[in-house]
C-alpha cells in the first residue's frame, strides 16, 4: 500500500537549485492543440442518465489573509498568521542570507552553517537535542536556499511552550561543535559524491553554472561542490554563523493556534537574549548580468541510461518584477499543468516521457525559465526539437483564449491550496520576509495574478518563454543522444561537462 | 439520514493529549456520514467549511495483486487508460475540463487499492461528480488500441524514470521477486515488466474494466466545503443507475497461510546499479495493515530509524561512523505487510560489515524492550504525524477510503491511533522477536556497476 504510482509526473523538480523564490509557479493549463470540445449532449435515443455537462461558477474569491506585524525588543520582526481550526502551530524563522552569500569558491558555506545549527545548541549535544524534539512530537530543521536561511518547527500546541525553547537555542545558541562538524563534513561530501549518480539533479547543477557562471552568486548549487566543500572548514561556519544570524536580519514567521499575547511571552522567555552584533549586516553582492544565455548545447555523459534528462534554462524575472507573478500564471498554460502544451505534446501526444514541465523560479537578483522533461533515450532528439518549438510558438503566438481563462482559474485556486496547511503556509511567508517583500505581498500578488489581461500574459510570455538563445542540457548517454541532437535545427556544436558543472573535454 | 456531523475542531482533540506520556482519553474522529447506493456503492460524506475547497476520492478495490498471469503491471496501466475518453468526455477532456474550472486530478496504484482523487474550487463538485460517474459508467466498452499504446508507452517511461534511471530504483522491481514465492499476488512490483505491458492487450482492458471498476467494488468520498444533502442527490442522480454485477471476488492469497511468512531461509542477492554508495537492504514479510502487530511495528520502524537518536541511526551513523543514512519502516498492505530496513554504507566499509551493525541492533530489539523515554517518544512523533495528516480536505478524503476499504468501515481514526497509545514496550520487542527473525529474510545489496563479487 505504500508504492504510488502517480498517473502525472510530479511536476518538475526543481530546475534550479532549491530557489527561494517568492514566485516559483510549477502550476498548471490548455494545449498546442486543445482537445475539440465535446457535443454537452450525445445524440441518444434515450435520454442521458447523467445530463449534460454541469456549469461551472466562477469560484468565490480569496483574497490572502496578511500576517500581523510586529518587532520584539531585541530587533527581530515577527510576522503572526493566527489559526485556531486545529491545535498545532509552524514557525519559519527566516533570515535574508544564502547561497548568494558564499564567499567565491566557498559554495555551500551557508547550507553548512544551517546545517550545524541542530547539531548541539543551548545546553544539549546533537543527540540530547533531537531526543527533547522527538519527545514533544515536533518536528525542527534548519535549511538554506539561493536568497535564505531558516529554521521551521511544526509542533502541537499543547507543545509550543518547549518546542519554542528548543527553537531559541537552535537559533541563537548552536554550539558548533568540532566532533559533530567532522561527522557532517563527512556525510555532506558523501551526498555530494552521490548527487553526481542523480540525473535531474545533475542537470540542475549543470544548468546553474552554464546559466550564471560557476563563480556567480546563482551559479553554484546551494549545498556547494566537492571542490568549494573541501575548502570549508568550522572556523569559516562560526564567522558565517557570527556575521549573518543576527535578530536584526530575522522575521520569525507563526502561522497556527496561537495569539499574539502568547507568542510574545514565548518570544521574551526565548529570544531576548540573542543580539545583533555591533555595525550592519553584510550585504550582498550584486550579481552580473547573467552571462551563459549565449545559445548553448551542453551534455553530460551518462553511459547507458534509459533515459535522457533534459533541461532547458534562460533568464527569468526577479522576485521584484512586477511581471514576475504574471509569468508565473502564463507558465500554467506552457508546463505548469497536466493539460501544459509541453506535457500534452511530449507525453500524451507522442507517449515520449512520463511527463513533461516547466517552472518559473524567481529570486532576489535573478529568475530562471526551466524546461524539463526525463524521456526516453531514442526520443532525446524529438523531444528537444518540440520542446524548443513549443516555447517559441507560446512566446510568439501567445495564449489562446482559453488559456487566459484556465491560467485564471487555476491560479486562483493555487492561492487557496496554498493556506490549507501551516507549514506549507509559514514557509510560504518566510520565504517572502527572506526576500524583503512586505506581510501584504500574497495579497497584492494574488490580485496582479488574477486580473492579468490576455495582452499582459502575452507580453509575458514573449519577453520570458521565448527559447531563443536557452541553454539545453542533456544528462545522458553521449554515444546515443549526438547524432540525434546533431539533427535538431538552430542548435549549437556541444559542449561537454562533468557532473559538477565543469566544463571537460569530449569522450 | 445525514447523520452525524462533528466540528472540525473534534478532530484533533486527541492532539492535545499529546505530551510526555500522558494519553488522553479524548476521542478522535473525521466527522463524515456513509450512504449506501441501491447499487452497492459506498458513499462518504465528511464537510468542512475552513476553506472554499472540495477534494473527491473514488477508491475501487483492486491492485497488482489481482492481476492475471502475465499480466502485471495491468491494474496500474488501466488506472492510466481511466483518463483515455468516452463519448461525453473525449480523451483529454477529462484534465481539460477540470483544470478549465481551476481543478485538479491524479491517482495512484498499489498491490491492494487504486485511488483516483480530484480537489478543486468549491463551485467545481457537480462537475468532478459528473465526471468520475461518466468515466466509471461508459469508458471500458470505448477503449481502442491507439488509447492503449499511447499510456503504454507513458507508464514504460514511467518505469524508466522512476525505477530504472534513479539510484537504487530497481530494488523496488526485484524486492517483491525475492520477497514473496511465485504465485504469491505480491510477487511481481506493482508497475510491472516491459514484456508484459507490451503485451496487454484492448480485450484485457475491457474485461478488466467488466470485473474490477463496478459501483460495488467502489466508495467515493466527498471531503471539503459543500452542503451534504444536495451532493447527496446529485450524487445517486449520477451514479445509482449504473448497473452492478455484484461486488467481485477477491481472489486473497490462495494457497498462501495468513499470519505467517512464507519465508523459511536467508535469501541472498547482489544488484548492480548507477550508484555511488553501496547499500544493504533487508526485508521481512509481517503482520497485514491493522492486523495484531502492525501498530507495533511502525513504533519500531521509529524506534530504529527516526531521527538522529533512533537506534541505527546513533549506532551506524552517528557512533560508528559506518552508515551514510539508515531507513526502517513497515509498509503495511492487505494481505499483508513488509518491514524493510535499508542502511547505505559510507565509502570504503564492506557491506558484511554493515549487516553485522544491523544485526547487532536488530538483536537488542528482538531480546530487550525499549525504555520508557523511547516508546513515549516515538509514540508522540507517530501520533502527530497521525494529526498532521488531517489538515488537508485531499488527505482526508483519502484515509477514510483507505479506512473504508482495509477495515469495511471509515470510521476508524480512533481506533487506529488507539493502536499506538495501547502499545508497551515489551510488545514491540514480542513483535520485533517473532517477524523479524534472522534466518528468514531477504537481504538485498546494491553495488557500483563493476563491482559485484
Amino acid at each position: 500500500m505504500t508504492f504510488k504510482y502517480a498517473k502525472h509526473a510530479l511536476l518538475l523538480a526543481t530546475v534550479l537549485s532549491t530557489a527561494c523564490g517568492g514566485e516559483t509557479a510549477e502550476t498548471k493549463p490548455p494545449a498546442v492543440a486543445p482537445p475539440k470540445p465535446a457535443p454537452a449532449t450525445p445524440p441518444a435515443a434515450e435520454a442521458d442518465p447523467l445530463g449534460p455537462r454541469p456549469n461551472v461558477d466562477a469560484p468565490p474569491p480569496f483574497t490572502p489573509p496578511a500576517p500581523t506585524v510586529f518587532r520584539t525588543a531585541n530587533g527581530m520582526t515577527v510576522w503572526l498568521l493566527e489559526r485556531h481550526a486545529l491545535p498545532m502551530v509552524a514557525i519559519d524563522v527566516a533570515l535574508p542570507i544564502g547561497s548568494t552569500s558564499d564567499p567565491a569558491g566557498e559554495g555551500g558555506l551557508a547550507w553548512a552553517t544551517a546545517s550545524m545549527l541542530d547539531e548541539g545548541a543551548g545546553s544539549r549535544g546533537a543527540l540530547d537535542l533531537a531526543r527533547a524534539i522527538d519527545q514533544l512530537g515536533a518536528t525542527l530543521g534548519a535549511t538554506a536556499g539561493t536568497d535564505r536561511s531558516g529554521v521551521s518547527l511544526f509542533v502541537l500546541k499543547r507543545n509550543l511552550g518547549p518546542a519554542f525553547d528548543l527553537l531559541a537555542d537552535v537559533v541563537t545558541r548552536p554550539r558548533f561543535d568540532a566532533t559533530e562538524w567532522k561527522r557532517v563534513h563527512e556525510l555532506w561530501t558523501n551526498d555530494l559524491k552521490s548527487r553526481t549518480r542523480e540525473p535531474r539533479a545533475v542537470a540542475s547543477v549543470v544548468a546553474s553554472a552554464a546559466l550564471y557562471g560557476a563563480d556567480q552568486p546563482y551559479g553554484h548549487p546551494v549545498s556547494g561542490t566537492l571542490a568549494s566543500a573541501a575548502k570549508i572548514d568550522l572556523a569559516r561556519v562560526k564567522r558565517f554563523y557570527q556575521a549573518n544570524w543576527r535578530p536584526d536580519q530575522a522575521t520569525l514567521v507563526a502561522v497556527g493556534d496561537v495569539t499574539r499575547a502568547e507568542l510574545t511571552a514565548a518570544l521574551d522567555k526565548a529570544f531576548a537574549g540573542w543580539k545583533a552584533p555591533a555595525g550592519p549586516a553584510a550585504k550582498v553582492a550584486p550579481l552580473a548580468e547573467p552571462k551563459g544565455a549565449r545559445g548553448r548545447l551542453i551534455v553530460v555523459d551518462r553511459a547507458d541510461a534509459p533515459q535522457s534528462q533534459i533541461t532547458i534554462v534562460r533568464p527569468g524575472p526577479t522576485v521584484a518584477d512586477p511581471d514576475a507573478v504574471v509569468a508565473g500564471r502564463a507558465n500554467i498554460a506552457l508546463g505548469g499543468s497536466f493539460t501544459s502544451r509541453l506535457n500534452l505534446d511530449l507525453r500524451e501526444e507522442h507517449g515520449w516521457t512520463y511527463g513533461a514541465g516547466s517552472r518559473v523560479s524567481t529570486m532576489r537578483q535573478a529568475g530562471t525559465i526551466g524546461l524539463s522533461s526525463a524521456v526516453h533515450t531514442e526520443n532525446t532528439g524529438d523531444a528537444v526539437k518540440a520542446m524548443l518549438n513549443d516555447a517559441e510558438v507560446y512566446a510568439t503566438k501567445g495564449l489562446t483564449p482559453a488559456e487566459v481563462d484556465l491560467t485564471r482559474m487555476m491560479a486562483r485556486v493555487d492561492v487557496v491550496q496554498a493556506y490549507e496547511h501551516v507549514a506549507s503556509t509559514a514557509t510560504l511567508l518566510g520565504n517572502d520576509a527572506a526576500l524583503g517583500l512586505p506581510a501584504t505581498y500574497e495579497a497584492e500578488a494574488a490580485l496582479r495574478r488574477d486580473s492579468a489581461t490576455k495582452a499582459d500574459l502575452d507580453r509575458v510570455a514573449q519577453r520570458y518563454f521565448h527559447p531563443k538563445d536557452a541553454i539545453v542540457v542533456i544528462v545522458g548517454p553521449q554515444a546515443k543522444v549526438l547524432s540525434q541532437l546533431a539533427q535538431v535545427e538552430g542548435l549549437p556544436k556541444p559542449e561537454f561537462f562533468d557532473a559538477e558543472g565543469n566544463p571537460r573535454a569530449a569522450k | 439520514m445525514l447523520g452525524k456531523r462533528f466540528a472540525l475542531q473534534g478532530v484533533l482533540v486527541a492532539a492535545l493529549g499529546l505530551v510526555t506520556g500522558t494519553a488522553s482519553a479524548d476521542g478522535i474522529s473525521i466527522p463524515h456520514a456513509v450512504h449506501k447506493l441501491k447499487n452497492g456503492m459506498t458513499v462518504i460524506l465528511s464537510e468542512d467549511h475552513s476553506l472554499p475547497l472540495v477534494a473527491v476520492n473514488v477508491s475501487y478495490n483492486v491492485g497488482s495483486r489481482f492481476e492475471a498471469n502475465k499480466r502485471t503491471g495491468f491494474a496500474h496501466l488501466f488506472e492510466h487508460l481511466m483518463f483515455m475518453g468516452t463519448k461525453r468526455a473525449p480523451t483529454g477532456a477529462f484534465d481539460q475540463w477540470m483544470e478549465a474550472t481551476g481543478g485538479s486530478n491524479n491517482a495512484w496504484t498499489s498491490e491492494d487499492r487504486t485511488d483516483y482523487f480530484d480537489v478543486g474550487p468549491k463551485t467545481i463538485l457537480p462537475l468532478l461528480l459528473w465526471l468520475e460517474a461518466d468515466r466509471l459508467r461508459d469508458l471500458g466498452p470505448l477503449m481502442t488500441k491507439k488509447k492503449v499504446d499511447a499510456q503504454r508507452e507513458v507508464v514504460r517511461n514511467e518505469r524508466r524514470q522512476t525505477g530504472e534511471n534513479t539510484p537504487y530504483g530497481k530494488v523496488e522491481f526485484r524486492l517483491p521477486e525475492l520477497l514473496y514465492p511465485e504465485g504469491h499476488p505480491y510477487h511481481h512490483p506493482v508497475i510491472g515488466s516491459h514484456e508484459d505491458l507490451e503485451a496487454a492487450t484492448v480485450e484485457d482492458v475491457k474485461e478488466f474494466f467488466a470485473t474490477w471498476y463496478d459501483p460495488a467494488n467502489a466508495s467515493l468520498v466527498v471531503a471539503g466545503d459543500f452542503g451534504q444533502a444536495e451532493t447527496l442527490d446529485r450524487i445517486k442522480s449520477y451514479f445509482e443507475s449504473i448497473p452492478s454485477r455484484g461486488a467481485p471476488k477477491d481472489p486473497k492469497a490462495p494457497g498462501f497461510p495468513e499470519g505467517a511468512s512464507t519465508l523459511k531461509s536467508v535469501v541472498r542477492e547482489t544488484l548492480e546499479d548507477e550508484v555511488e554508495l553501496p547499500k544493504v537492504i533487508m526485508a521481512w514479510q509481517t503482520p497485514k495493515h491493522f492486523g495484531p502487530g502492525d501498530g507495533e511495528l511502525d513504533l519500531l520502524g521509529n524506534v530504529l530509524s527516526g531521527g538522529k537518536a533512533s537506534r541505527l541511526y546513533k549506532a551506524l551513523v552517528y557512533e560508528q561512523k559506518i552508515a551514510q543514512s539508515v531507513e526502517a519502516v513497515q509498509q503495511s498492505g492487505t494481505l499483508g505487510s513488509r518491514f524493510v530496513v535499508g542502511v547505505l554504507a559510507r565509502p570504503g566499509v564492506p557491506l558484511e560489515r554493515i549487516e553485522k551493525a544491523i544485526d547487532a541492533e536488530l538483536q537488542r530489539v528482538r531480546t530487550k524492550p525499549v525504555s520508557a523515554e523511547e516508546l513515549t517518544r516515538v509514540k508522540n512523533v507517530v501520533e502527530t504525524d497521525f494529526v498532521a495528516r488531517l489538515e488537508g480536505v485531499q488527505q482526508r478524503a483519502s484515509i477514510l477510503n483507505m479506512y473504508q476499504a482495509e477495515v469495511g468501515t471509515p470510521d476508524y481514526a480512533e481506533r487506529d491511533l488507539e493502536r499506538y497509545r495501547k502499545a508497551t514496550a515489551d510488545g514491540i520487542r514480542a513483535v520485533a522477536e517473532q517477524w523479524l527473525r534472522p534466518d528468514a529474510r531477504v537481504i538485498l545489496r546494491v553495488v557500483p556497476k563493476g563491482k559485484k563479487p
